[in-house]
């Protein structure tokens, strides 16, 4: 048995590693270590380390041959893994490409996991002229037009539920308007049947996310459609995008259910950094 | 020495033995029992549920249902960002490449499928004398080189026939021309094999072998190929075939996450 000093050890070593991959993961731009050390307050010898540790296993790499890291291909095959193992993933791929070549906008499917939403299937449109999605992108499900047309149909206990998990978790995080609104702008995105939200990339340019429902009438996730729209609502081929998969997440629900559906929603956390708050 | 304390470069071995169990969920396998993951790894059962200990506590690693095996955690999702690309294949295939010609000494090339012909995208040219050129961007028809073939032979029988009436000649230059039933018997061994085979005679006879590189949707992203003069590549391949198939199955447990239409990639 380990004594509890070398474990205790050896567990700080690994927490100072992930600690760095995180802050790398996170950052805006290429760091190097004197920069990480001083953001995170390490010793620069231990984030030297961490960083070795990190590039040997292919977690990260140096930015153009500079003392500079970034992330590598590791943490990309391991985000890609655990997407795979939803089934939604690849059985929804066929529409979100169809509807994305019909309509040229770029479309996105949304999932539940926990209090989150996550980015599990997408195709960019031919119209689609900035576009940084990625898929795994995660989020509160308070932000955005994706994870919102979740939040706006659970029932109002779950939805009790989730702001008091927001508000402990991510008191920086707060919907727009503030806590005291977000019930009613909910009920306003259930009457309208959808969720909308004006994109700052440009004029006219706007998302519009619908629900979708399983086998038992529970909103799981969302289909969001993203480009420059004249009227800001779904349109029928969305309609039938969302039936599509719809029938699939009906005729098997065992196949679609969450990899993650045995753990408590109040234990899953993930951190989520405002945009604007990255290092 | 304590196993928390740094090797010669630095790297700290307790750390890296924890990354590298995490490593072993980059596939397509969704969970794994510690023996299995233990084995996978090469790793003692005491190493690897250390590690495993570690990662469920950071939460990179979850239990499954069931709390007897291990799958990958939702915090994985952290390690994420937005202005980074997916890897491609290049990217993928990059360490076996490298691999493969530390191992033979031979050029080794990447190729993908284009309509008819097999493209070169990428490898690495050996400087002996004697030796098949990387020429990047340079085509060859399907029912030329080895790699081509390896294309053909893993699609439907159908698309093989559509090929045949489009190219019924079936010539290549320095070959022996061919019957369609020969050309068939050189798909069937492909498939039989797993990989494909090939002498091509001449003055300088040479030995070429090509690995497909397969997808999440049972397609192939493209093959990886060596070879090069028989008399040389020939001792070599036969004492080297488990290491070769030992890399390729490892680039393959990190292609397969991926499906083969490239525009799925980055966000499909």
């Amino acid at each position: 048995m380990t004594p509890p000093s070398r474990r205790a050890a050896i567990n700080s070593s690994a927490s100072h590693v992930f600690e760095v991959l995180r802050f790398v993961a996170e950052a805006a731009e290429p760091l190097g270590v004197t920069e990480i050390a001083r953001r995170l307050n390490l010793p620069a010898s231990t984030v030297h380390r961490a960083l070795v540790t990190l590039e040997e296993a292919n977690y990260i790499q140096r930015y153009q041959n500079t003392p500079c890291f970034e992330l590598g291909m590791m943490p990309h095959l391991l985000n890609r893994a655990l997407l795979n193992h939803f089934a939604l993933h690849s059985y929804s791929r066929p529409q979100l490409h169809a509807l994305a070549a019909e309509t040229g906008h770029t479309v996105s499917l949304w999932y539940r996991l926990g209090w989150y939403g996550i980015r599990i299937g997408g195709a960019f449109g031919s119209q689609d002229i900035h576009h940084r999605a990625r898929l795994g992108e995660t989020d509160l499900l308070h932000r955005g037009p994706g994870p919102a047309a979740i939040l706006a149909y659970l029932s109002s206990s779950e939805r009790q539920a989730y702001a008091r998990f927001a508000k402990a978790k991510f008191p920086e995080l707060p919907p727009i308007g503030g806590w005291e609104e977000i019930e009613d702008r909910l009920a306003g995105l259930r009457t309208r049947g959808f969720a909308r939200q004006s994109l700052p990339i440009a004029r006219d340019f706007h998302a519009v996310a619908l629900p979708i429902y399983d086998a038992r009438e529970q909103v799981v996730g969302s289909l969001m459609m993203e480009g420059e729209f004249d009227e800001v609502n779904p349109s029928q081929e969305m309609h039938k995008a969302r039936e599509d998969i719809e029938a699939g997440l009906r005729a098997e629900p065992k196949r679609f259910e969450s990899p993650f559906s045995h753990i408590d929603v109040d234990e899953i956390y993930i951190r989520i950094i405002d945009s604007n708050d990255q290092p | 020495m304590s196993e928390s304390l740094p090797n010669d470069r630095g790297q700290n071995k307790a750390s890296a033995r924890i990354l590298a169990v995490l490593c072993g969920f980059a596939s397509d396998t969704p969970e794994f029992g510690i023996t299995e993951l233990s084995n996978v790894l090469d790793m003692t059962k005491n190493m690897t549920y250390r590690a495993l200990t570690t990662l469920v506590e950071q939460g990179y690693v979850v239990r499954t249902a069931g709390g007897a095996r291990y799958q990958l955690g939702y915090r994985v999702l952290e390690l994420q960002n937005n202005a980074l690309a997916d890897p491609d294949l290049r990217a993928l295939a990059a360490p076996a490449i490298r691999q493969i010609f530390d191992l033979m000494g031979e050029t080794v090339n990447l190729l993908i499928r284009v309509r008819d012909y097999a493209v070169f995208i990428d490898g690495i040219e050996t400087r002996r004398a004697g030796t098949y050129r990387l020429e990047i961007g340079g085509l060859r028809p399907l029912h030329g080189p080895v790699s081509g073939l390896v294309m053909l032979a893993f699609g439907p029988d159908a698309e093989i026939e559509d090929y045949i009436a489009r190219h019924p000649s079936l010539n290549y230059p320095g070959r022996e021309a061919r019957t369609e039933a020969q050309f068939w018997a050189e798909i069937d061994a492909i498939r039989e094999r797993g990989y494909g085979q090939m002498l091509h005679p001449g003055a300088l006879p040479m030995l070429g072998v090509a690995f497909p590189i397969w997808s999440a949707d049972d397609k192939l992203h493209g093959v990886l190929a060596t070879g090069g003069p028989a008399e040389r590549v020939a001792p070599l391949l036969e004492e080297s075939m488990g290491r070769l198939q030992q890399i390729m199955s490892e680039l393959i447990s990190r292609t397969r996450l991926y499906p083969a239409r490239r525009s799925d990639w980055g966000f499909g």
